[in-house]
């Protein structure tokens, strides 16, 4: 099996996409992180949900997260509006969100290659190198495992 | 003049411009400052580490890490945050009265703690604040700053400047509070009455909003009673042994080295949560701005300018305070006022020792020329440099000239009213 037999497409984003549009594609796919492309439209790194969580809380409340509890239902409520006008690139741009480079494996590459790669760069999804102009695909950390996890019981491994 | 001194003050000079035009980070610049005064053989390691003329200040550095660690701790008790929320529900919502208490509430806080902890832990609650009353929070921003750095003019502990100038002039806690402590007052009510002249115009009362900020629950910011009790405890422990020093004879960098010791045996914190408050740049920066200093008195050069300066003023010390105190507040309004006060302290302090009782007014002159005149640009302390990053990152930017204009009347007023306080109380008679 090869990076191109499990390999997938994944939502694209950029830095003009508003916060709560990244948020929706997280909450839909129920995604550990998006795919970010350049000015381009070529994918170059990886948004964690967590640091796009991040975007959507008024920075006072990550400078002082006690802040947090003193908030009541509506108050709460109406802050996620100012969140509205947020986009991506302010989170690309925060020197305290690390968004890692895109690492990026051959088609032919095998699962043990995928996976020594994502282990070594601790990340959820690394880029399958295609012919210049097709659409990008990936491969998941869900699916590398499962690959695994096929592998090794068909070998009685896992029996 | 040989050639060591000439590539002494060399040293000295760059590092200066380098500090204050901010190229390279402050630590580097001490450090790589420090580091060339060896070189070139104006210190050595006896001089640098165990001279009480010429060495660190251990005193120094050691008073504020057991400063910054009970602060650490007592920060993580949501004190702040409670204070801030129940006094703009006290003003039931109203822009000027709550921006008078929270200028209260900062100067208060600043002469105990430090001015960078103080308005890190009001800024956040006063963008919360104003995000429910619908207002620009930038006059209130600026407002916070001002009072920061007039209240940490107050004590002893109250600014870096006046923990150097204790050190060095071995003033004490109850002389900072007995001599400085009332013009701090005067200069606050002063400074509630220009925030009015200053931002009345951009303060709007809308009934409406009220209700939201009535709504926030500030007991909910209190998230460890226990540790809120313990660490007001200790806190009152080590003002106390402040006060009482010439009873107990401990010097406050032992008092607040023992406050941080028992706060943190009574807290039962991890040690990494303890420890990741206290600013090690800020005590490498400080090591490495006294060893560049040491340098010079090492070489004769500050002996050399105390005894021209102390020739030139005579017994005229009143003219050498209104120097000292205006020329203070021009410096540190254009560089860090810490650099600044660790040089002129040996200079004030040869001073003082000709002039004898007649000169001490001068470490006031110096104190409330340093401390007040932080207020004058957006870069004069680092309190203004740190808030001003919160309003930005917040989507509040507050240019340089937009906080200077104001800056440099609060500055040019609050320096002008220490004048007469110098002169009517020291000088006068």
């Amino acid at each position: 099996m090869h990076a191109s037999d499990i390999a997938t497409t994944l939502p694209i984003v950029d830095r003009h996409t508003p916060a709560l549009k990244a948020a929706g594609l997280i909450a839909a796919a129920d995604a550990g992180g998006l795919i970010v492309a350049n000015s381009q439209g070529e994918p170059v790194g990886v948004v964690a949900s967590v640091d796009i969580l991040r975007l959507l809380l008024p920075n006072y409340l990550r400078d002082d997260m006690s802040l947090a509890a003193v908030v009541d239902e509506k108050g709460s409520e109406e802050m996620w509006t100012t969140a509205a006008n947020r986009t991506l690139g302010e989170l690309i741009d925060d020197d305290a969100v690390r968004m890692p480079d895109l690492v990026a494996v051959d088609a032919d590459a095998t699962i043990v290659e995928i996976a020594a790669q994502m282990a070594d760069a601790r990340v959820r999804v690394v880029l399958v190198r295609g012919p210049r102009g097709t659409a990008p695909r990936f491969v998941t950390l869900p699916a590398v495992m499962d690959a695994i996890v096929r592998f090794a019981t068909q070998s009685g491994a896992g029996a | 003049m040989t050639i060591q001194i000439v590539l002494a003050l060399a040293v000295f000079g760059a590092a200066y411009v380098f500090i204050a035009t901010e190229k390279v980070n402050r630590v580097t610049v001490a450090l790589v400052g420090a580091a060339l005064m060896v070189v070139i053989g104006a210190t050595d390691d006896k001089e640098a580490f165990f001279s009480e003329e010429s060495g660190i200040d251990w005193n120094v550095i050691f008073l504020l890490l057991g400063m910054m660690i009970i602060v650490g701790i007592l920060q993580q008790t949501g004190m702040f945050e409670f204070l801030a929320i129940w006094a703009a529900k006290r003003a039931k919502g109203r822009p000027f009265v709550i921006m008078v208490m929270l200028i209260v509430i900062t100067a208060v806080l600043s002469a105990f703690l430090d001015n960078v902890t103080t308005v890190l832990l009001i800024a956040p609650v006063t963008l919360l604040i104003c995000d429910r009353l619908g207002t620009s929070p930038i006059p209130f921003l600026i407002v916070e700053i001002m009072a920061s750095n007039i209240g940490g003019t107050a004590t002893l502990i109250g600014d870096p400047p006046n923990i150097i100038i204790a050190s060095r002039s071995g003033l004490t806690f109850n002389d900072f509070a007995a001599n400085l402590a009332p013009i701090v007052a005067l200069l606050l009510v002063v400074f509630v009455g220009l925030a009015w002249l200053m931002f009345r115009k951009q303060l709007h009362y809308n009934p409406e909003r009220v209700e939201r900020v009535m709504a926030l629950n500030e007991k909910e910011a209190i998230r460890n009673p226990r540790l809120l009790v313990i660490s007001l405890v200790v806190l009152t422990l080590v003002l106390a042994g402040f006060i009482l020093h010439s009873a107990i004879h401990l010097e406050p960098s032992l008092v607040a080295l023992l406050g941080a010791g028992l706060l943190m045996l009574l807290a039962r914190l991890e040690l990494r949560k303890v420890f990741a408050d206290v600013e090690w740049e800020t005590l490498v920066f400080f090591a490495g701005l006294f060893i560049m200093v040491g340098s010079l008195v090492n070489l004769g050069i500050i002996g050399f300018l105390g005894e021209t300066v102390t020739e030139a003023v005579g017994d005229n010390y009143f003219g050498a305070a209104v120097v000292l105190l205006f020329g203070s507040a021009v410096f540190s309004g254009i560089i860090d006022n810490i650099p600044y006060v660790a040089t002129m302290a040996p200079l004030t302090n040869d001073l003082v020792n000709a002039g004898g009782a007649a000169a001490q007014p001068l470490w006031w002159a110096l104190a409330l020329g340093a401390d007040l005149g932080g207020n004058a640009t957006a870069i004069g302390a680092s309190a203004n440099v740190v808030v001003l990053g919160i309003a930005k990152r917040n989507g509040h930017p507050i240019s340089f000239w937009q906080f200077t204009k104001y800056g440099l009347i609060v500055t040019g007023v609050t320096v002008t009213l220490s004048l007469p306080y110098l002169y009517l109380r020291y000088f006068a008679g």
